[in-house]
């Protein structure tokens, strides 16, 4: 008895110290396949090499791991990790639901590709390209499946060939006109000296990973998801990649511009939305932050509201945008557009407690919610009769949320991504029926300008997607690793204002001096105005009708608009320069514009409300009329126009509320942001009603106390 | 013979289409002090407010101190200050005191220094009979008070020649005596003065002509005595008829 206790103890204590030296001088068994290019093979000096093998001992080096490398091939090395004969395994291998139940990977390290290519000089650079021509295909590959299922859409025929050199024989003796390989293979084979050239975006087919036997190393995973993120960003990885394959980034695409000015949506979440420390993120923003840094250019990026972004981009007020926009046939007429960066799909959404709607068919009689504008509105319209159902129309999306949450909407249809993300903040809809694909979005620039930013982003978004990046953006907002949002809780009124309270400051800060900016020229041209329409001069008096009942009849926001994108976009027309205006610029002007108009008849009414006998004896007594105005007039005007004149001021002060529409971010549009970050619309918008109101209260006040003291 | 100080022929002046003085002719000398009676809307005020340019004439020459006012060359404003006016509604400037009120027209054209502006305002306010009331706000005195105020601010500039518009309609009856006898005096001093009225017995006493005039004519032009005992044209006899015995 004593032995056997003894016993375990010495296995125990044995094992236990056999941890700690494997802790601090660990060797790690890896296999690989034996010849896999550009992944793993043997070079000239039959040495293995190739990205595997590098990126391996690289990350290795960094773990302080002594590193056994093995080259048995594929399924032989899989066999192995199963018996546990060997560590690890990276060899090229697709992360797959089905090898996920026997394995655990690591994060992505490559996602692979299969692409077209064609003799160089015969440029394909799209599929409808190969209508009538024939596609060469190695036998049982991806590449098979993916041409084989869009035959009938293209219109090209199939040639298959066993090998891979027969492959690139038949493309090179023009047997066939373009090949369908993995893309990481044909560019090595290009990276080597043949002919072939590749100007299309490849089809994604799957995500390489590294693994391990299911349940076992979870150090060595840790330790390899580590090592990859520090290699992507000090650039190890892609200097690794770059050896074995030639990109297109090699071509060299400079930047013509030394800061590009990229505008985006202020609330698509999760494409474009301020995280709780008030930064802007989303995978919009961090596509294009990593794809700058890729191409080595150099952006702003700013977030004014889809709408003004094209509104913005086409005014050239910017050089592109990004802003979870949909490619269509209509926009391509006005913008040139990226390489698809992601497929988007819309889907039905409904209360998470909804049990009854199950297909389209059971939305028979229910009203469903879509937001104006959008391709799940197009859909929702589209198949209106086929289902029966009626469509209510919503300007945003936290109006319709709130709408199915109180019942007056049974469901709403809206981006996948963006209801993933509502959900992953808490909302409780669930999706019960399949997503509908509704398009791609894509990068554009205006139609004809900046094509060196377009190649730039094309090329960068290849190279993202190829080393994996790409995904790992992706999944960081659509998955469930985002816990940068639960650091703080915004669904307490004190919870936002203290998270929120700077961004407040700012946003009321630019409503009051758009305010008192205007209104101060506003005030002294409105005056100016006013004098002319009471002076005894026909043409002035004309003159400041015409101005008054131009500037009254237009809406302020039409006006807003009209100067911020119109204007620039006329001198343009002229000039032939671009000359973009400052939106606080045109904000201040148009509500210059608007309340002088409403302050020249103030200060008319104010005028005329002087019995005529003051003028008349002033003027009896031989003085002029200028002196007159001044002397006897205006002063008693003025006392009668004051608080008319607080009313225009309070109404200016309401009316900032409107420039919001170019993207300025005053107070109202701060809230806008605020709540498509956190969802709490009741309580931001009350918040934001709040200050205003304590704000024109004060005034009313003030207000009262002035004219009180002026009696 | 005396000094002629206005001089008016053929004088028409019309609102629109509506013809309110018809073709008036008439002199006035130095020291004439003119009553001009009438029904209403018989066009007095108007024909009075032609004589400072407060009203543009629409045909006829008027001829006023030796300016020509239908000529446009002619500086209204010049005219004007050598033609005190004073107004039914008084028209004193609220924002100011009742001193700033008399010393405004001769500051604001620089005809004396501060101090002696204000010197004299206190002396026609002792004139006046408001000597207390310097530093007052109009909106505090009464009607009576604010149209010998008014007077006074007039009489700052030192005019050749005073006009009065119904000066005494818009008093309370015990006002009406001040304003008149203040009138008085400066009739007795000489000064020049028209006089629209309706107080038959001022006329009488202090005017020597009165005018009646309708329609936007001269009717009448004569004596006090020979107007009010022996009037000639039957509509000044209708007329006084309704005023006098009521």
């Amino acid at each position: 008895m004593k032995n056997k206790l003894l016993m375990l103890l010495t296995v125990f204590i044995t094992l236990f110290s056999a941890t700690i030296v494997k802790a601090e001088d660990k060797v790690v068994k890896i296999a690989s396949d034996s010849t896999y290019a550009p992944f793993e093979f043997q070079d000239a000096n039959k040495k293995y090499v190739g990205i595997d093998v590098d990126l391996m001992q690289k990350i290795s080096e960094m773990n302080g791991w002594q590193l056994d490398q093995s080259f048995p091939g594929f399924q032989a090395a899989l066999d192995q990790l199963n018996a546990g004969q060997t560590d690890g395994v990276i060899a090229g291998m697709s992360i797959t639901d089905e090898r996920k139940k026997v394995f655990d990977f690591s994060d992505s390290y490559y996602a692979s590709s299969v692409v077209i290519a064609s003799k160089k000089g015969n440029k394909i650079s799209t599929y409808n390209q190969l209508k009538g021509k024939s596609v060469g295909v190695k036998n049982g590959t991806a590449s098979q499946d993916f041409l084989s299922k869009n035959k009938a859409k293209y219109g090209y025929t199939i040639k298959t060939y066993d090998e891979g050199s027969q492959l690139y024989e038949s493309l090179k003796v023009g047997t066939v006109d373009a090949i369908m390989d993995d893309e990481p293979v044909l560019r090595y084979a290009i990276n080597q000296g043949q002919d072939f050239e590749i100007n299309m975006s490849g089809e994604k087919i799957g995500d390489y990973g590294f693994a391990v036997k299911k349940g076992t190393h979870a150090d060595l995973i840790t330790g390899f998801n580590k090592a990859l993120k520090e290699l992507r960003n000090n650039g190890g990885y892609d200097a690794i990649l770059n050896k074995y394959i030639k990109t297109e980034t090699e071509k060299d695409i400079k930047p013509v511009k030394s800061d590009y000015r990229i505008v985006s949506d202020s609330l698509f979440a999760p494409f474009e939305f301020q995280n709780s420390s008030k930064k802007y993120v989303g995978i919009d923003v961090d596509l294009m932050q990593a794809i700058a840094k890729n191409q080595k250019f150099n952006i702003t990026m700013d977030f004014v509201g889809f709408q003004t972004a094209i509104d913005q981009t086409q005014a050239s007020h910017a050089d592109g945008m990004i802003a979870g926009m949909s490619i269509t046939d209509e926009r391509k007429k006005v913008f040139d557009f990226s390489d698809p960066y992601f497929t988007a799909n819309a889907t039905i959404a409904v209360k998470s407690t909804t049990t009854n709607i199950k297909s389209y068919k059971d939305l028979k009689g229910k009203t469903v919610g879509v937001k104006n504008g959008t391709a799940s509105q197009t859909f929702l319209d589209k198949n209106k009769d086929k289902y029966g159902y009626s469509v209510k129309v919503f300007d945003a999306a936290d109006t319709m949320y709130e709408s199915l949450n109180t019942g007056s909407i049974d469901a709403f249809m809206d981006d996948e991504p963006v209801v993933k993300y509502a959900i992953l903040q808490g909302k409780k809809f669930a999706t019960p029926l399949e997503p509908e694909k509704i398009g791609e979005y894509g990068f554009a620039v205006k139609k004809g300008t900046n094509p060196e930013l377009l190649a730039m982003f094309n090329a960068g978004l290849a190279k993202l997607k190829a080393n994996g990046e790409y995904d790992t953006i992706v999944e960081k907002y659509m998955g469930n690793t985002d816990s940068d949002d639960n650091k703080v809780d915004e669904s307490t009124m004190i919870g936002i204002i203290k998270n929120n309270w700077q961004q407040l400051a700012k946003g009321l800060g630019y409503t009051l001096s758009l305010t008192i900016v205007s209104f101060i020229l506003a005030l002294i041209i409105g005056v100016i105005f006013g004098l002319f329409s009471v002076s005894p001069s026909k043409f002035l008096k004309g003159f400041t009708r015409v101005y008054v009942d131009l500037v009254r009849g237009v809406p302020l926001m039409v006006l807003a608009i009209f100067i911020f994108y119109g204007i620039p976009n006329l001198i343009e027309s002229i000039t032939g320069h671009s000359s973009p205006l400052n939106d606080y610029v045109a904000g201040v002007i148009a509500l210059t514009l608007n309340a002088s108009a409403y302050i020249a008849e103030i200060v008319r009414g104010g005028v005329n409300s002087v019995p005529i006998g003051q003028m008349e004896a002033s003027r009896s007594l031989g003085i002029s009329y200028v002196k007159t105005m001044r002397r006897v007039i205006l002063p008693q005007a003025v006392k009668i126009t004051i608080p008319s004149l607080v009313n225009q001021f309070i109404i200016s002060l309401k009316d900032t509320t409107i420039i919001s529409a170019i993207g300025l971010i005053e107070l109202l549009q701060t809230g806008k942001i605020i709540v498509a970050r956190n969802f709490q619309s009741f309580k931001v918008y009350g918040l934001i009603a709040l200050i205003y109101l304590v704000v024109i209260l004060s005034l009313t006040i003030f207000a009262r106390r002035l004219e009180r003291n002026m009696k | 013979m005396a000094k002629l100080k206005i001089d008016i022929t053929d004088l028409h002046k019309s609102f629109g289409s509506n013809e309110v003085l018809k073709g008036i002719t008439t002199r006035f000398n130095e020291g004439d002090v003119v009553c001009i009676i009438g029904p209403s809307g018989s066009g007095k005020s108007t024909f009075l407010r032609t004589l400072n340019g407060l009203e543009e004439i629409t045909s006829g020459t008027v001829i006023v101190d030796g300016y020509d006012l239908t000529n446009t060359k002619t500086n209204l404003n010049q005219v004007r200050q050598e033609v005190g006016m004073v107004f039914q509604q008084f028209n004193l400037f609220p924002n100011m005191t009742v001193l700033e009120n008399i010393t405004y027209a001769p500051l604001e054209l620089k005809k004396m220094s501060k101090d002696e502006a204000h010197t004299k305002a206190l002396d026609l306010l002792k004139k006046v009979g408001l000597s207390d009331k310097a530093d007052a706000m109009p909106e505090s005195l009464s009607g009576g008070q604010k149209q010998r105020v008014a007077i006074a601010r007039a009489l700052a500039m030192d005019p050749d020649l005073m006009l009065f518009d119904e000066p005494t309609s818009a008093l309370d009856p015990e006002m009406v005596g001040d304003v008149l006898e203040v009138m008085q005096e400066l009739a007795k001093e000489g000064m020049t003065m028209l006089i629209v009225t309706h107080e038959m017995g001022f006329a009488r006493k202090v005017a020597n002509r009165v005018i009646f005039t309708d329609g936007g004519e001269i009717l009448e032009d004569n004596t006090p005595d020979q107007v009010f005992e022996n009037p000639q044209h039957p509509r000044l006899k209708d007329f006084l008829n309704k005023v006098l015995n009521v």
